[in-house]
């Protein structure tokens, strides 16, 4: 009958048949064994011991074998193994130190057949000689492996491990007179059965405890161990010197290994504590189990295969009291859920890309059936019910890089370097940025500039003899000026050497962009030298440009173009003349603000002639020209539509560049945002230098505080080297400027370099240069200076 | 165009998680051998692996970086139950050690009971906050109160998905107007139809994370989740790598027109939804800008995403996974549209979108 289930089961088919079921048990198991025709299941625990017959749909209790009136002790089972060769024949294995045999075949209630009180402690297993049908093998806890003929009274032989306690003893398949023992501390015995007085092979095979053991039952002579050390370990027992072959990291202490029948490299494993579940591993693939059973709610005590010859089918008794058949095709695969790639997004459009081997090489081989991983692998190891997938997977990694000249995010750190965000007229500043992006080939972030500033500082269409008037006046008394604009005009229209001059000098503005620049001295310096600006010059320089360059854009500066030409014979608008520019005032304040730009100086002293001028220009600006507030919440929309874009760069650059006018127009919840994103952006670009100026010109206060936020700067006064309390920068003790430049004897604001040796320093620029020509301290305290 | 750059990783098995730090210089990977692996790009451009070292006693199914304000730190999730915080050490390495960074655990987050499946580190403003979820449907969220001190994680907030949850995604978002959002997928593979993508957000006044939204449509197992960089948009953008890639748009609808206190409602838009892998897709990546998706599916090959001017998503380009570099007209057509139309988001993804779309789908 073996022979018949044996065949059909390596046919595909098999005898067994079944679904995954359970039943609950009234108490806790420690121990299950199976009959050999794979119809019934032994239970044992502390308070049960009990056989199931296997159904079809369920377990049907057959037998209790726990019978007497008084409960004994001997019942309390920690093992319990039923014999291979004689369907009547049990062994347990009690907790008190006793090994009981159950007679099956005794006609009276009580099958109790013999008892061993021979082990002072408790008998942690017991175990049947595979082929002989009397012996049976028993290890204990205080340390000694006995042999019982089950025909004598007492043990034949006893073994002494000479040290801790045994675990689990094993006969071999392979050899008739071998066994197997395991210790606490490690070690593997292996015994001849004939020769009681010394183990024939010992070795240490895990750190901590060995909890079990088997034997591969194909006769190989591999033995596998498993450990507190949460590791099972297979061993070739052929050589001299037992070899690791393989080794598997479980997640917890392993206490039960068993080898899975028709398959040569798996092996089902459960755990003593935390871990409920049952993994079933192949180990050649030692990481991660190839299935995984989830059902119990406790412990795993017990597992067996149902039968010798059929993977399929898995028992487990488990301390939740319940009694599981296993189905193997209901068992969960971690290695199917996992992903088997890797892929991200490198900060400069990058990617990082990690794949199974599998995936990436073998292109055209799997192209047969797409998705078939989505079909759970059993239907695979059906096919094939012995061994099945790839034994070893490994991933092919791999980074796509986008080339230097064309990374993906150049652009955004190009833009974020040279844009200039203040220190300038807003006409220049747009003009600036515009070529900017141009020059980058972003075409409509440079129509935008351009139409900023046309919406914000050119008078627009204005009239003929107005614009005369002003471009009098400023060509004959603002020569500078003048030719400023042009300048840029002209490196806008492409010529390389004065572009880099410009760009050059917008650098150097940037860097020097002092704290004293406040962003609102500015504004009202743009606005009123917008004013000044011969408009038309510049307006029908960049029209004729567009035309000619930006035939994509043309749609969209259509769109707007009308808008403002419109006003011309529309109703005039009324405005509190307060929005617009004044002259007088502006010029009052201009007065007053301590900016040191060339530009400026010049505006300043021709205040008298200009002042005319701006009143006239400012009158007729109201009566021709739609004032920018017109555009604010067209501006506003363009904003949020680059910021939906994923351009937030654009978004926070016309912000800061726009200031007041635009400001009162996007809710300041919406721009924090921006900031935020922006900053972030930059931060993640490494360029602090830009991050912080963002910072302080921002208008936000959420935003500005965030440079104050938990920054504490503790001076201490390089003449006393106390503390200064002040502050200014006089230490209040020795009365002298505390950080003076060794070079040019100037008080030091901003970077202040020094020497850690001496504690001279002074400006950076200084600095360097004087270390050029000598490597004393400049101080002459004759220290010979190291700068890091 | 794109240059492949092929890595000998050498790790013993699959590798199932790369990621960048926050300045893309460094890269991290993991692997079913229990160990991650950091690697440091050199001036010249190669990677070189600075450390490996045994993290788990598991797979390991995800790393993740910190931001580098708390320094450098990792945090990787395993089967094994556990995920844990890495910190980097430098100096005091001897001669031995030289080169090789040295990376100590920080703490092991134990309290899942089953396989932790993801983890991820909150956007910066939240402060060092860490959310985990596992097989078993739990997402945990944790907090380091004292960020110089990273073996304290109290656990903060448990949400109970109800389905097995294999990714998660916080909404990076720096907005005030944007309460801390998360998204879960779940790998559920059970027949029962349920959406297989939940947001949660967290409400300020019962101070719990509450569901906001489940993606009704995604009924398939969700693999990987990711919302796009927000860089100051109004609406968030989330990829979902199911059997195929999806791409959902959440806007929030207006905190006034809700009653105030229960979640907020979004308006969610699938935009765009594509089966070119043929096949499940495994990951999905966004760009810096949040502009263009990667994602990557069985079938070996990375594809790249990206809208037009009119939120068109197109394809546009494809990646062999091999590490060869990229030929075929077709795709090298795609690739060098990738690279360009970059450059500018809005005018020329109109043309190389549609192009590239015709010569791939």
């Amino acid at each position: 009958m073996e022979k018949m289930a044996r065949v059909t089961t390596a046919l595909g088919g098999n005898t067994l048949t079944g679904r995954t079921m359970y039943c609950h048990l009234d108490a806790p198991a420690n121990a299950i064994s199976v009959c050999r025709d794979a119809a019934q299941v032994v239970v044992a625990g502390r308070n049960i011991f009990k056989i199931y017959a296997i159904e079809e749909e369920q377990f049907v209790e057959k037998l209790n074998l726990r019978v007497g009136r008084k409960p004994s002790l001997n019942f309390s089972c920690a093992d319990v193994v039923w014999h291979q060769m004689d369907e009547n024949l049990l062994a347990t294995a009690a907790t008190n130190g006793v090994v009981v045999t159950w007679n099956l075949g005794k006609p009276s209630r009580n099958k109790q057949d013999q008892l061993f009180t021979e082990h002072k402690r408790t008998v942690n297993k017991v175990c049947f000689h595979p082929t002989e049908a009397y012996m049976l093998l028993s290890g204990s806890q205080d340390g000694y492996m006995k042999c019982f003929d089950l025909r004598k009274k007492d043990s034949v032989s006893t073994f002494s491990g000479q040290s801790e306690s045994v675990r689990d003893v094993q006969f071999s398949i392979r050899d008739y007179f071998t066994f197997a023992a395991t210790f606490e501390n490690g070690n593997v015995q292996l015994w001849d059965i004939r020769r009681p007085d010394r183990y024939e092979r010992m070795f240490t095979a895990h750190n901590g405890p060995v909890f079990c053991c088997d034997w591969h039952p194909e006769d190989r002579g591999w033995l596998a161990t498993g450990g507190r050390d949460k590791m099972v370990k297979v061993w070739d027992m052929n050589t001299n010197r037992a070899k690791e072959i393989y080794c598997v990291q479980s997640i917890a202490s392993v206490a039960r290994v068993k080898w899975r029948p028709e398959c040569k490299h798996h092996l089902a494993t459960c755990s003593m504590m935390v871990d409920h579940n049952i993994y079933v591993w192949d180990v050649r693939r030692p990481y991660i189990p190839s299935a995984m059973f989830e059902e119990h709610r406790d412990v795993t005590t017990g597992i067996v295969w149902r039968h010798l010859h059929d993977p399929y089918f898995l028992l487990s008794g488990s301390k939740d009291s319940t009694l599981y058949q296993h189905i193997f095709k209901d068992a969960s695969q971690p290695i199917e859920r996992a992903n088997p790639e890797g892929l991200c997004y490198g900060l400069f459009g990058d990617l990082a890309f990690a794949a199974k081997e599998s995936l990436v090489t073998s292109d055209s081989n799997r192209k047969p059936y797409p998705g078939d991983r989505r079909h759970p692998i059993f239907f695979k190891r059906k096919l094939d019910p012995t061994e099945q997938f790839e034994s070893v997977s490994s991933s092919a990694l791999s980074v796509f890089e986008t080339e230097p000249d064309s990374s993906s995010m150049g652009w955004f750190v190009d833009t974020a370097r040279r844009y200039a965000l203040a220190g300038r007229s807003l006409a220049e500043l747009c003009d600036h940025n515009a070529k900017v992006a141009k020059e980058l080939s972003r075409n409509q972030v440079a129509q935008t500039w351009t139409m900023l500033r046309i919406i914000y500082c050119s008078p627009g269409t204005v009239p003929s003899a107005n614009l005369n008037h002003s471009i009098g006046k400023g060509s004959a008394s603002l020569p500078l000026m003048n030719s400023f604009n042009l300048k840029d005009m002209a490196s806008g229209m492409g010529s390389e050497a004065r572009l880099d001059r410009s760009k050059g000098e917008n650098r150097s503005e940037n860097i020097l962009l002092d704290s004293s620049t406040t962003l609102i001295t500015n504004d009202e310096n743009e606005e009123t030298e917008g004013s000044d600006v011969p408009a038309d010059y510049l307006l029908g320089d960049v029209e004729g440009d567009e035309d000619e360059l930006y035939l994509m854009d043309h749609e969209n500066a259509h769109t707007e173009e009308p808008e403002y030409v419109l006003p011309q014979e529309a109703f005039p608008l009324r405005h509190e003349i307060v929005d617009n520019p004044s002259g007088p005032d502006h010029l009052q304040d201009k007065a007053d603000s301590p900016h040191v730009s060339g530009n400026e100086a010049e505006t300043v002293s021709l205040t008298p002639v200009e002042s005319f001028s701006l009143i006239s220009i400012s009158h007729t600006l109201s009566e021709s020209r739609l004032p920018p507030d017109f555009f604010s919440t067209l501006v506003r929309d363009m904003l949020r539509f680059y910021a939906e874009q994923g351009d937030v760069q654009m978004a926070v650059s016309v912000l800061i560049v726009l200031g007041e006018r635009i400001r009162k127009e996007i809710d300041e919840q919406t721009q924090e945002h921006w900031y935020t994103s922006y900053i972030d952006l930059l931060q993640r670009f490494r360029l602090w230098n830009i991050s912080n100026q963002v910072i302080k010109l921002s208008t936000c206060r959420a935003i500005t505080c965030l440079n104050q936020a938990s920054t504490t700067l503790h001076v201490n006064c390089s003449n006393c080297k106390r503390p200064m309390s002040n502050k200014g920068w006089i230490c209040d003790r020795c009365r002298q400027c505390a950080s003076t430049c060794a070079v040019c004897h100037h008080v030091v604001k901003g970077l202040f370099v020094w020497c850690q040796g001496c504690s001279h320093g002074g400006h950076l620029q200084h600095i360097l240069k004087w270390l050029e020509s000598s490597t004393h301290c400049p101080a002459g305290c004759g220290h010979l200076c190291e700068y890091t | 165009m794109f240059v492949a750059r092929s890595i000998a990783a050498d790790h013993k098995d699959l590798i199932h998680d790369v990621s960048f730090d926050f300045h893309g210089r460094r890269m991290a990977t993991c692997s079913s051998d229990q160990s991650v692996k950091v690697w440091d790009k050199s001036e010249s451009g190669d990677w070189h692996c600075t450390a490996s070292w045994k993290t788990h006693s598991g797979s390991v199914w995800r790393v993740t970086w910190a931001h580098p304000e708390f320094g450098q730190v990792l945090a990787s999730c395993s089967f094994d139950r556990t995920a844990a915080v890495w910190e980097e050490i430098v100096g005091e390495s001897n001669d031995k050690l030289r080169g090789q960074s040295h990376w100590v655990k920080r703490t092991t987050l134990v309290d899942s009971r089953t396989s932790v499946t993801d983890v991820k580190f909150a956007p910066k403003h939240m402060g060092l906050m860490l959310a985990t979820c596992s097989a078993d449907g739990v997402v945990r969220i944790y907090e380091a109160p004292d960020v110089m001190n990273l073996s304290q994680w109290s656990l903060q907030h448990e949400i109970s998905c109800k389905l097995s949850c294999s990714c998660i995604s916080w909404n990076p978002s720096s907005s005030r107007a944007h309460s801390p959002m998360i998204a879960v997928g779940s790998d559920d593979n059970s027949p029962n139809i349920s959406a297989k993508v939940q947001i949660y957000e967290y409400n300020e006044n019962t101070r719990k994370y509450a569901k906001a939204e489940s993606l009704m449509t995604v009924t398939d197992p969700v693999h990987d989740i990711s919302f796009a960089p927000n860089l100051g948009r109004s609406f968030h953008i989330l990829a979902v790598a199911t059997k195929d890639v999806r791409i959902f748009t959440l806007k929030p609808v207006r905190k006034e027109l809700t009653s105030s206190g229960g979640p907020t409602k979004f308006e969610i838009h699938i935009v765009a939804q594509f089966d070119n892998h043929n096949s499940q897709v495994w990951r999905v990546s966004w760009n810096i800008t949040g502009t263009v998706l990667a994602s990557s599916g069985d079938d070996g090959c990375v594809r790249l995403w990206k809208a037009n001017y009119m939120d068109n998503w197109k394809c546009t380009g494809i990646l062999k996974g091999n590490g060869s570099p990229v030929n075929g007209s077709s795709s090298q057509q795609g690739i060098s549209n990738a690279s360009l139309g970059s450059n500018n988001p809005n005018l020329q993804n109109s043309l190389n979108g549609s192009s590239a779309s015709r010569k791939h789908s």
